[in-house]
């Protein structure tokens, strides 16, 4: 056992983990924040999507110890207080989650998606980037919606449009 | 319509948690003292268990308990079972198998159970399942349910010769061969409707605690209907009696059928919790839940149609094989049978139907309802026979399929249902419309220009959802009513619970279901909270699945609250000195008719419950009303989706250009929940069409077990659908609704494959359509087309 | 069985040296890939570790590996079933023939592969490149270790 030291969702934790303990499992198992899941295990779903040093990462392929020194965002840090951040505000207002269990992990990726390429994102781009995120429920059609408005809400700082009725 | 009413796009109200991380699910749950559970599963498709030496296990670090399938037996728990009852053609019901939790003599599929390992963390169990030595003699496997049957094949049940679950028919074989005999056409096809797996997002997982003081246990899983999971493993597998067993489905990430079933994991922990004394916690690996969740489908089907001069339809002729896997699940001989075969007509009048199935066992992971279950695989033969047919007639697709619709309503088909409402012509017209068929040819002319290949596919599909009357479903053999309940709670202050039978695993219930009692009672939606999935909180409920949610569990809502308004305006005539019968309500509102007298929602459940203004004698204090609905037939959603493809002949590439939806849900309470469900069952049917396939080698070695090998619709592979409605409200129900869940997988895969047939000339073209199946077909079009 | 492969290499040594190789437990110790151990049962039967990896499964496979149709100084079938725990088993079985070849000898082998559970499950992409792999390096490590071998 050895002492990791991360900071998650803003807040220092050192941890006595075992040297083959997974990311996912420090962040849902010892810090019990259970809403990153874990939807396979061959790094597929992409349900375990976290940010480590604002970066999206699959928390069942990085070791907990590699974390160490690391800053890491989960689903429950995304949120400023009580105001949604605009891609979780997205997500409700185009449906774009049913069972809700893949959507932390779509959310995180879709953030970061827009971290990298920009706020002005097409389908076709947006249908590329997520192929690491795999959703059962959803046909990925509203999610594709969601994120294209989410990222604009990003862009703007404002909450998205509703969208029409 | 108020903006949280009825038919309003309400956005959802568990959203809240999901988004922001803070639901709970099962594997989120963690209890004091918990043991975690780790199986041991069968390498092996077919074998004996010679020897299960747990020794070394048992002194590994951490190791609680090593249990096996003796220990099982040694401790009287019961097998699972399967719940519906078919008979054979000759009268002799259904040959079921024993099925233990954990297998004690005999494997019969790769992942069953021989062993669990309880120890402290999931690691030392999983290190422990490693010292577990098994003794296997392996013998010989089949899981090609067409060679099932054949003579000489392994037997994998002493119960069930020749693997022959059930021979089972349906309809008049008489009048369905003098159908064909005197038919100007026949069109044959032979179809594999290939296996799937589930692979809802959540693994399946259960906890399971040992309360010693009041020998009570509780479980919370995975389930799409805790109260019959509660029922069987109290009444069939004898774990508790039902008051002493509580079950709690908490949030569920996904079911679609697949955590409808009880199965042997929930047993063991359940049984391993009372044996340890402490709480056992299972969650499944993706990988187990490749081997051991229920796969869907797999039929092997020989199909004719018979047609007369006038093209019309006049009989239509099944066989076919159901692989049932190596243990009958929970409702699996009902999804072959009476979920398919009466499915048969489609949209269609066919005055004559025979459909034979024969059920096997395999030595692969038992087979039930998916997403649909049954009405797929039905739709599917109906709609590939019909669009061959007319195009070996040299007709119009949409037009034959227009002269055969069912026009008049209530339909008699002959294999049992009655059609009640819908309007075919309608949904269909609609659809071509949106689809622009009429241009089609300019569209396909300039793809070729290209050098590709376009085709336009049709699937006129038909359902029956609302699961179901129970007198008639169990005159059909099912050991189960299938009603629902519902609880309406108003408290003093005038927030509301509603409590049902019926279970969100992604549905979106707890907004609909406040939308209809906003709606109704003129009260905000935030104050009306639903509670389900807790049998210590619902007395009772039949759970979700055959899109019943709405046509049942809703209408048992209504039942409730028309029993509420009705105590309510008592409660109103004693505040205003009214009779009750003299109170109207609306909009929240109590109004002695004919006067400008009236008092608010709050103010009449205060006096529910304060009791000033009647007596005991005159009233009962509270307001709280509970119903059970039995629906009185069936619903029958029904619809037209359209798919047009482009194919690259060069590389076997299809593109979905275009998707267009349009079906008949009857009325809708939430439209942007409804075009939802329509979303993601396309997205499945389309993952069956062209991507999804189980497949087992000849060993029983499940070869596409991962999300490496199973191909998973990704964003990328689906194209962004175009989705409407026809409306005939359902007749049936007091709210009108037919339901939406299934819809999408039952039409999309006979849209795509013949969508993709169409564009490359000829129908040999399996599921799945990947790019190496279809570049094969697209090659084979070019070259028929070249001679 | 799943999987076959073949193969054939000439080999720097006369057909008896060869065959004595074949039926050493220390040269098949050697070159098998990742015998940990191989004890000696009988003249035919022997026991054996071998820690093997196939795509994400890597397991430690505890089995017996046999000598048939044994036709010396020509060849054998040997004859290999090992169980890996919770990652299932792998079995297998190579047919070796030796021939005179100029101033050492040909060997020609024909094998059958097949795994089952876990490793099976998630390698199955993987297996046939793992098996040819595995035999390549068999008789890359035995060509190599003949050298030195009286």
């Amino acid at each position: 056992m050895s002492n990791v030291t991360v900071t998650v969702n803003g807040k220092s934790h050192t941890v006595d983990v075992a040297p083959e303990t997974l990311l996912v499992e420090l962040i849902r198992e010892k810090l019990r924040l259970t809403g990153t899941h874990v939807g396979c295990d061959t790094s597929q779903c992409g349900a375990c999507v976290v940010h480590v040093d604002g970066v999206a990462v699959k928390s069942c392929t990085m070791l907990a110890m590699t974390a160490d020194g690391a800053s890491v965002t989960t689903i429950e840090g995304l949120a400023n207080g009580s105001a949604l951040h605009p891609m979780q505000e997205a997500f409700r207002e185009h449906h774009g989650l049913q069972c809700g269990f893949c959507t932390p992990g779509m959310i995180m990726s879709a953030v970061d998606i827009v971290n990298r390429k920009g706020s002005d994102l097409d389908e076709h781009t947006i249908r590329d980037e997520l192929e690491g995120n795999i959703c059962r429920c959803t046909g990925y059609h509203n999610i594709v919606k969601a994120v294209a408005a989410g990222a604009k809400a990003m862009k703007g700082g404002a909450k998205p449009a509703r969208a029409a009725e | 319509m108020s903006a949280t009413g009825i038919g309003a796009a309400v956005r959802r109200k568990e959203d809240q948690r999901f988004i922001t991380g803070t639901g709970n699910y099962t594997s989120d749950i963690s209890r004091p003292g918990e043991l975690r559970a780790y199986f041991v599963r069968s390498p092996h498709a077919h074998a004996t268990i010679k020897k299960v030496d747990t020794k070394a296990a048992e002194k590994m670090p951490g190791v609680a308990a090593v249990l096996t399938g003796a220990d099982l037996a040694n401790d009287k728990i019961g097998g699972l079972i399967c719940g519906w009852a078919i008979t054979s053609k000759d009268g002799t019901p259904m040959k079921m198998g024993a099925h233990p939790a954990i297998a004690a003599d005999k494997v019969r599929c790769v992942g069953d159970a021989v062993a669990v390992v309880l120890a402290e963390t999931l690691r030392q169990a999983r290190d422990a399942a490693e010292a577990v030595e098994v003794d296997y003699g392996v013998l010989p496997s089949v899981v090609d349910p067409a060679k099932a049957a054949a003579k000489g094949a392994p037997q994998i049940h002493d119960v069930a010769p020749n693997n022959m679950i059930y021979d089972w028919h349906l309809g008049d074989k008489a009048a369905t061969d003098a159908a064909f005999a005197s038919a100007k056409h026949v069109t044959k096809l032979d179809i594999i409707n290939n296996r799937l797996v589930p692979n809802a997002m959540e693994p399946r997982a259960a906890i399971a605690e040992y309360d010693q003081g009041n020998d009570a246990l509780t479980l919370w899983n995975t389930s799409q209907n805790p109260h019959v999971a509660r029922l069987v493993i109290s009444a069939f597998v004898g774990m508790a009696p039902e008051h002493k067993l509580r079950v709690i489905a908490p949030d569920v990430g996904g079911g679609f059928g697949s955590k409808i079933f009880i199965y042997p994991e929930e047993v063991v922990a359940l049984w391993a919790a009372r044996r340890v004394k402490r709480p056992v916690k299972w969650v499944s690996d993706r990988s187990e839940a490749f081997l051991t969740d229920a796969h869907g489908r797999d039929h092997v089907t020989h199909a004719e149609l018979a047609i007369d001069a006038n093209n019309k339809i006049t009989g239509l002729r099944v066989h076919t094989i159901a692989n049932i896997g190596a243990y009958m699940s929970t409702f699996s001989s009902s999804v072959p049978t009476y979920l398919y075969a009466t499915l048969l007509s489609g949209q269609y009048a066919i005055p004559a139907i025979y459909a034979e199935v024969d059920a096997v066992y395999t030595n692969t992971a038992p087979v039930d309802a998916y997403r649909g279950a049954g009405r797929p695989e039905a739709t599917f033969v109906v709609e590939r026979l019909v669009e061959v047919a007319a195009r070996e007639l040299g007709l119009d697709p949409a037009e034959f399929r227009r002269k055969n619709f069912v026009k008049s309503f209530p339909h008699q088909t002959p294999v049992i249902m009655t059609y009640d409402a819908g309007d075919y012509d309608a949904s269909l017209t609609k659809a071509m419309d949106l689809i622009d068929y009429k241009n089609f040819g300019k569209r396909k002319a300039e793809s070729e220009k290209h050098g590709k290949l376009r085709g336009i596919g049709f699937s006129t599909y038909i359902e029956a959802c609302g699961i179901a009357p129970s007198q008639a479903v169990g005159s059909l053999g099912a050991g189960v009513g299938l009603w629902e309940s519902a609880e309406v709670r108003v408290n003093p202050t005038g927030s509301i619970e509603i409590l049902t039978g019926s279970h969100s695993h992604g549905q979106g219930h707890e907004t609909t279901f406040a939308q209809l009692v906003s709606d109704r009672l003129g009260v905000p939606i935030e104050t009306v909270s639903v509670v389900h999935g807790d049998t210590d909180k619902v007395q009772f409920g039949m759970g979700t699945y055959g899109s019943r949610s709405g046509a049942v569990g809703m209408s048992a809502i209504v039942k409730a609250l028309d029993k509420i308004e009705a105590k309510a305006k008592k409660v109103a005539g004693y505040m205003m000195e009214a009779s009750g019968d003299d109170i109207e309500f609306k909009d929240g509102k109590f109004t002695v008719k004919g006067t400008d007298k009236s008092v608010g929602w709050g103010d009449v459940t205060l006096n529910a419950y304060i009791a000033h203004k009647f007596t005991g004698g005159q009233l009962e204090p509270g307001l709280k009303e509970g119903a059970f609905y039995d629906p009185t037939n069936f619903t029958f959603p029904a619809g037209c989706h359209i798919a047009e493809v482009e194919i690259d002949p060069e590389t076997g590439k299809t593109t979905i250009a275009k998707w267009v939806a349009v079906d008949d849900f009857g009325n809708i309470i939430n439209p942007m929940i409804v075009e939802g469900q329509v979303h993601g069952g396309i997205a499945q049917g389309v993952g069956q069409a062209m991507l999804e396939g189980a497949s087992y080698n000849s060993d029983g070695q499940l070869v596409t077990g991962s999300f490496m090998d199973y191909a998973m619709p990704r964003a990328a592979d689906l194209p962004s659908f175009k989705v409407d409605t026809t409306v005939t409200p359902c007749p049936s129900n007091p709210l009108g609704i037919k339901g939406c869940g299934e819809a999408g997988a039952i039409a999309s895969p006979a849209a795509l494959i013949n969508a993709i047939t169409n564009a490359v000339g000829h129908e040999n073209v399996p599921m799945p359509a990947t790019p190496s199946t279809v570049w094969k077909a697209a090659q084979g079009g070019m070259k028929k087309a070249a001679e | 069985m799943a999987l076959e492969m073949s193969g054939e290499y000439d080999l720097p040594q006369k057909r008896e040296i060869v065959w004595k190789a074949l039926n050493d437990p220390a040269m098949l110790e050697k070159c098998i890939p990742g015998c940990e151990t191989l004890e000696k049962l009988s003249d035919t039967e022997f026991q054996a570790t071998v820690k093997l990896s196939i795509g994400p499964v890597s397991a430690r496979f505890k089995g017996k590996v046999k000598l048939e149709d044994i036709d010396a100084p020509n060849g054998y079938k040997i004859v290999g079933e090992g169980e890996g725990g919770v990652a299932g088993f792998a079995k297998g079985q190579a047919s070796v023939a030796l021939a005179d070849e100029g101033e050492g000898c040909k060997l020609t082998y024909k094998a059958e592969a097949a795994t089952g559970g876990k490793i099976a499950q998630l390698g199955q992409r993987l297996i046939s490149g793992s098996a040819k792999k595995t035999a390549d390096r068999f008789f890359e490590n035995f060509v190599e270790a003949l050298k030195e071998y009286r």
